[in-house]
């Protein structure tokens, strides 16, 4: 009895990503009809006996005759639907490649414009584009790499209402986005549409490539393969949670966990689906002499939330999760009262006077720019420090000389400032301790606007 | 991995990839073996204060380079890691 309720659940949730997909596929139908041009193109025109045109036989010729892609692998991948989530340092890495190899239709998803910043390793993206929507920036370019392609732009971040719509035209699905939210947002659609999904990550010097939910059978099945909640089922403590914003990355690190996506997507969709080698997890570390290395990873875990028997995971139910509350929200660090922070401009004025300022930074941003004077003693070294009095305090500043302590944004510093009030720095409070509001980058805003933005 | 100590007779070595690299300020380590798996993460934490709650709770552990199911409380019969073993703790990478 309870198989026959889990069969059923199944078959319901694949009804309607079923009707999901229909409605997406007319619309496409709607869409196209409106635009399409009263004359056939050549190749369609004129009925030959071969299946692809002769410039794809040119163009395709090089990887077509590498054993095990053939014809057959060509023509799979021409019919194939990708979607590429996320248009930055992994989705252009792997979209140049897939628009390349010819896929059929290629969808990305990104809300964000091109910012100077992503340069550096979002290598479809130029200088001139600077401002631009990334995925209408990534397009411009495919287009010129390769017209035979049909481009999907979707202009907007995925969202628990527009996912379903938006992957149920697809047949698989990359990974390319940078937070916790929207990777479990994304493996939870693709559990629920039955979609296979390249996902990979990539900060400082190490990446992560995984193919999950594949093979992608529904919901409840066992043979299924893993989704993301079976590998991570929950979700890394906010505050450790590190962007390559504040984390830093190497351009060729994630560059190459791109390139893995798209090698891994062309060798599903060229032996048509799941090649029945196991699931493994990939590696990569630039630093050491240990490369990449492979881990086994294990089955559908039995008490999943998504893809097992006992989730309770819907379509419907997606649209009102919240990944935010799920893997929580960071909020602005508020621990000082608004009397114990100065403004930049304040600082500028009394910095004249005897005192102390301490940037919190971490040595090799200290070592970028710095403020004349002051010392730099990385907030790293007050994580899990006792009561001990600092080396770094040099016993000769005068008991009522002021301490200012800066960091880059005026979150970290305000939770050292708090920490030397803890350790009686301040005097009992005969000497001012104060952090600087904003950080450097109120710095630069009121003050000096040569001060290097990284 | 660059400094991977060596395993002589009766330890494991650990390595720490991402976070939990930075927490411990370790690429790798060898331990004491054997040692039940279940009682791994009290022995990190006893080494490095706050690691559960921060780090390993959300990590993936791998032993001999497959993944290992960490049961939820320590007294539970489960896998013993031998000498000679080598255990990853794998925290979810989210960036890219």
């Amino acid at each position: 009895m309870e198989r026959a309720t889990t069969t059923a659940k199944a078959l319901r949730a694949q009804i309607t990503a079923t009707e999901l997909q229909l409605q997406n596929l007319k619309a496409q139908l709607a869409t196209l009809e409106s635009q399409e041009p009263p004359l056939q193109n050549e190749s369609e025109k004129i009925p030959t006996k071969w299946p692809l045109t002769p410039d794809e036989y040119k163009r395709y010729g090089r990887q077509m005759i590498v054993p095990n892609i053939g014809i057959q692998g060509q023509l799979n991948l021409k019919n194939s639907k990708v979607l590429i989530i996320g248009a930055g340092g992994l989705g252009c890495p792997s979209s140049v490649y897939l628009a390349g190899a010819g896929i059929g239709t290629l969808g990305l998803v990104d809300g964000d414009i091109v910012e100077l910043s992503n340069l550096h390793r979002q290598i479809l993206h130029s200088t001139s584009s600077v401002g631009m929507k990334k995925v209408d920036s990534v397009i411009s370019y495919l287009k010129k790499l390769n017209p035979n392609v049909r481009y999907v732009a979707h202009p907007h971040h995925l969202t628990p209402q527009n996912a379903a719509e938006i992957v149920s035209g697809y047949d698989i699905v990359l990974d390319c986005t940078d937070h916790p939210t929207s990777r479990y947002l994304i493996s939870d659609t693709c559990v629920l549409l039955s979609k296979p999904l390249v996902s990979a990550s990539a900060l400082r010097t190490d990446g992560q490539l995984i193919v999950l939910n594949s093979p992608p059978l529904p919901q409840g099945n066992p043979e299924g393969g893993p989704c993301y909640r079976c590998i991570f089922p929950k979700p890394p403590p906010v505050d450790s949670v590190v962007s390559c914003g504040d984390g830093g990355i190497l351009g060729p690190v994630v560059g190459v966990m791109g390139v893995l996506q798209a090698l891994e997507t062309v060798k599903y969709i060229v032996a048509g689906g799941n090649s029945g080698e196991g699931n493994s997890m990939l590696l990569f570390s630039a630093k050491g002499t240990t490369g990449f290395r492979s881990l086994k990873m294990r089955k559908r875990n039995a008490k999943c939330v998504a893809c097992s028997s006992a989730s309770e995971l819907t379509l419907e139910g997606l649209k009102e999760m919240d990944y935010s509350l799920f893997c929580g929200v960071s909020a602005p660090v508020s621990v000082l009262r608004p009397e114990e922070r100065v403004e930049a401009r304040e600082y500028e004025r009394v910095k004249g006077k005897e005192h102390l300022l301490v940037d919190v930074r971490e040595k090799i941003q200290f070592d970028i720019c710095s403020l004349e004077g002051s010392i730099n003693v990385p907030f790293s070294t007050f994580e899990g420090s006792g009561l001990e009095q600092p080396a770094w305090l040099d016993q000769k500043l005068p008991a009522d000389a002021p301490i200012y302590v800066v960091c880059r944004l005026g979150n970290d510093s305000q939770i050292v400032a708090r920490k030397l009030k803890e350790l009686g720095l301040d005097q009992n409070g005969t000497r001012e301790i104060k952090d600087i509001k904003g950080g450097l980058k109120a710095w630069r805003d009121q003050v000096d606007s040569s001060w290097p933005e990284y | 991995m660059t400094t991977k100590p060596s395993t002589s007779d009766g330890s494991f070595t650990i390595l720490y990839f991402a976070s939990a690299s930075s927490y411990t300020s370790k690429d790798a380590e060898v331990l004491a073996a054997p040692l039940p798996v279940a009682k791994l993460f009290d022995l990190l934490e006893e080494k490095y204060t706050g690691i559960k709650s921060k780090v390993l709770e959300s990590c993936l552990l791998t032993v001999n380079l497959e993944y290992v199911d960490v049961p939820s409380d320590a007294s539970s019969t489960g896998l013993v890691i031998k000498a000679g073993d080598e255990v990853a703790i794998i925290p979810p990478v989210s960036s890219g």
